[in-house]
């Protein structure tokens, strides 16, 4: 897939500019959250719920490389193949040769964050494989040549009007309809199609299972499963954080998953493969291959602070009550994980250098980390990010700050230590500050200091600058009061 | 007589120092001695959400040295707050003298309206207003501290006033710091939707108790609807009825 993230002002502006999406967040969000927190409360103590969460998905990762080795034996014991991918290159490469060496002219996907990373699709038809999307939102997107609006609803910003006409151009739609069943319908029926003749299905893996040896799908639509059973071969892309040590962990991230992701206690399909077809079984893949893609992971994951964000289980509740999300949209994060989960996710796979903006585009209202499951402290790693910066960090191939900041935070940062210094520095700044006051009320700030202040100064006023500070207006009562108290003590 | 120490932020110290002075004579009101180390600065907010860390690490240890010893330490501000109690020892975990002064001081800062609601179970402070309000919760008060029902307790006790419900008042206003200066655009559109809430809750005033939220909201309304009303939680509270009307 395409990394956009360097354009993420400019796509932001255009994405505030469509009016139809834009309504659509609004008044997506307070129905998103009611339904989530509602879901939640069907656990005895959601907060307790969500703590267990964070703490199984701490050890997961903590103790990754061991549960990665226990999985893959136990998956090589189910009678699954794995292959490790370095790299997009390698899964890519891989997963085109096994539909070379099968003769498969086309394949049929499940929605699968991981194979968007890696950019799968295009792999594939550039080797002539064609691949074809099942999810019903992937599917529109596809269609449309467009990526992915959010992680778990691709599709949520196309209006109804535009997935009519798209239909009855590219799949058959023969009357015109704003019907939403009969839309989901057309597309069943043109996919159903796709599934029936299948000799490939590829998928992601929401978890995978280290004592079993397991790989867990969750969906609604039933078509991952589809792709599952249908063909002959079987192929599940993982990234490598997606492993749990028991399938009582999965369990209970299954129940988070659901509730914090679409609000439901559970998603209409949960599949759990252990293994290909076995002897006697009447269905399933003939063979089962699992890719578990690392792609910078292993990289990063000695930072003990930054890899917090490999918890991550994409059930994108933070998507949905982030308020930066809400206004720009999806598209702007410039990659497969759009939001906050994108926010501290991508920095790490794709460098600071060109993901600068994902992680200072927030205010730190901490709304992500409010609701996460599994615990991730998003505005931390924001604030880890900018520090790397600072310190120019190479193994996270840090941006260094622009000169004139720094120069500004060494002389604040020194006056913040020293009063003296501190007040010698107001009176300084002050005159500059309030040249263009107006009945105590400033509307722009011009000359050295006036730059950093346009931001503010597009759509709100700032007080003027006390003439005198807190400091000052508490110095001077004090001396009052203390002459006071001597005049008195004289009579 | 109960006597904390007064941790006043920059912001309110530079641009809003009545209501520091608010705070003062709310503090007083309610039995309260305040006291006001004037080598304070400023807690360092900036520089540590920009990533200046190794920087920032003098003006944390000024602040601890100021403030080490007070028995409470209480300020009109919930971010400012939220740095010393959770950034501080984060920030200087690599030297544990200096972290355990900080993890010590972490216990002993409170924000306002939790000080008086929490500490001094005091709800009504003796202050009367007729008409509506409505009360915006700010991120690192409520999602930081874990503080909303402490202002709203303080606020329902105010003799005359009706606190009226506000759409989303748990949604970012669109400061934040450095946010609203490099993402002007989308800043303005979260600060749009605030205002918009606010003018449809009906309420006369729009009160909260965070400094940054206030040069926020404030400077939008001053622009866009003179005459609507965004205020400090503890100014609300200081004044008395009569001078809040005659005010504009």
């Amino acid at each position: 897939m395409e990394i956009k993230t360097e354009q993420f002002s400019e796509v932001a502006k255009e994405g505030m500019k469509n009016a139809h999406a834009h309504a659509f967040l609004k008044l997506r969000a307070p129905l998103v959250k009611t339904r989530r927190e509602t879901a939640l409360s069907t656990f005895p103590d959601a907060a307790a719920a969500q703590a267990y969460g964070a703490v199984i998905r701490e050890e997961s990762i903590a103790r990754l490389p061991e549960l990665l080795e226990e999985f893959e034996k136990n998956a090589l014991a189910n009678g699954a193949k794995v292959f490790w991918a370095r790299n997009a290159n390698e899964a890519n490469q891989y997963i085109v040769n096994l539909a070379k060496e099968r003769g498969i002219q086309y394949v049929t996907k499940g929605k699968s964050m991981v194979t968007e990373e890696i950019g799968l699709n295009e792999a594939l038809e550039k080797n002539d494989v064609k691949a074809w999307e099942t999810d019903l939102g992937e599917f529109i997107i596809q269609l449309l040549h467009r990526p992915p609006f959010h992680i778990v609803g691709p599709a949520i910003n196309i209006a109804i009007e535009e997935v009519r006409d798209l239909f009855m151009e590219k799949i058959n739609l023969k009357e015109p309809t704003l019907d939403p069943v009969r839309l989901g319908y057309a597309a069943r029926i043109f996919l159903r199609d796709k599934f029936h003749r299948v000799d490939m299905g590829i998928t992601g893996v929401n978890i995978a299972v280290a004592e079993t040896g397991t790989i867990i799908n969750v969906e609604n639509e039933g078509n991952i499963r589809f792709a599952k059973s249908s063909p002959r071969t079987q192929v599940s892309v993982m990234s490598l954080e997606k492993v749990v040590p028991t399938l009582e962990d999965a369990l209970h991230l299954v129940r988070l998953l659901c509730r914090n992701c679409t609000g439901q206690k559970l998603s209409c399909y949960v599949s759990m493969d252990s293994g290909p077809k076995k002897g006697g079984e009447m269905d399933g893949p003939e063979e089962l291959i699992i890719v578990i893609v690392d792609n910078g992971r292993s990289k990063i994951y000695h930072d003990e602070i930054a890899r917090e964000a490999m918890r991550c289980i994409r059930c994108g509740a933070c998507l949905n009550s982030c308020p930066v999300y809400q206004q720009i949209g999806g598209y702007a994060y410039g990659w497969a994980y759009s939001g906050p989960m994108g926010q501290v996710l991508n920095p790490l796979l794709l460098g600071l250098e060109r993901t600068q903006d994902l992680y200072r585009a927030t205010t730190l209202c901490g709304s992500c980390k409010s609701i996460c499951p599994v615990g991730i402290d998003h505005p931390r790693l924001f604030l880890h990010y900018r520090a790397k910066d600072v310190s120019g960090d190479a193994a996270l191939q840090a941006k260094k700050r622009p000169v004139m900041e720094r120069i500004f935070f060494r002389l604040y940062t020194w006056a913040a230590a020293r009063r003296w210094l501190w007040n010698g520095g107001v009176r300084i700044v002050r005159p500059f500050i309030n040249k263009e006051v107006h009945q105590g009320v400033l509307s722009k700030v011009k000359g050295p200091f006036g730059g950093p202040f346009n931001g503010w100064f597009r759509s709100r006023d700032l007080p003027a600058m006390a003439e005198k500070t807190f400091h000052d207006r508490w110095k001077e009562k004090q001396k009052a009061e203390s002459r006071k108290h001597k005049t008195e003590g004289r009579r | 007589m109960e006597s904390v120490s007064l941790f006043i932020p920059c912001t309110v110290d530079l641009f809003l120092p009545h209501i520091g002075e608010a705070t003062v004579s709310l503090l007083r009101r309610v039995g309260v001695d305040p006291i006001y180390h004037q080598e304070q600065t400023c807690c360092g907010q900036p520089a540590i959400n920009a990533g200046y860390r190794e920087q920032v690490k003098k003006a944390a240890k000024h602040f601890i040295q100021v403030f080490g010893d007070d028995e409470k330490v209480v300020s009109p501000s919930g971010s400012c707050v939220g740095m010393v109690k959770f950034h501080y020892p984060e920030l200087l975990a690599e030297e544990p003298l200096w972290r355990r002064r900080a993890e010590e001081l972490s216990l002993r800062v409170f924000e306002l309206s939790q000080y008086l609601v929490d500490i001094l179970k005091v709800e009504d402070v003796g202050a009367s207003f007729e008409g509506k309000v409505a009360y915006h919760e700010s991120c690192h008060i409520l999602r930081g501290l874990g503080v909303s029902e402490q202002p709203k307790k303080l606020i329902r006790a105010v003799t005359g006033t009706q606190l009226v419900p506000l759409n989303a008042a748990d949604a970012c206003c669109g400061f934040g710091g450095e946010f609203a200066i490099h993402y002007p655009d989308i800043s303005e559109s979260m600060l749009k939707d605030k205002a918009e809430n606010y003018l449809a809750s009906g309420a006369d005033i729009l009160l909260l108790c965070e400094p940054g939220c206030l040069l926020n909201i404030g400077g939008f309304l001053n622009r866009n609807f003179p005459g609507k009303k965004v205020m400090h939680l503890a100014s609300f509270l200081a004044q008395s009825q009569e001078t809040m009307n005659n005010e504009r």
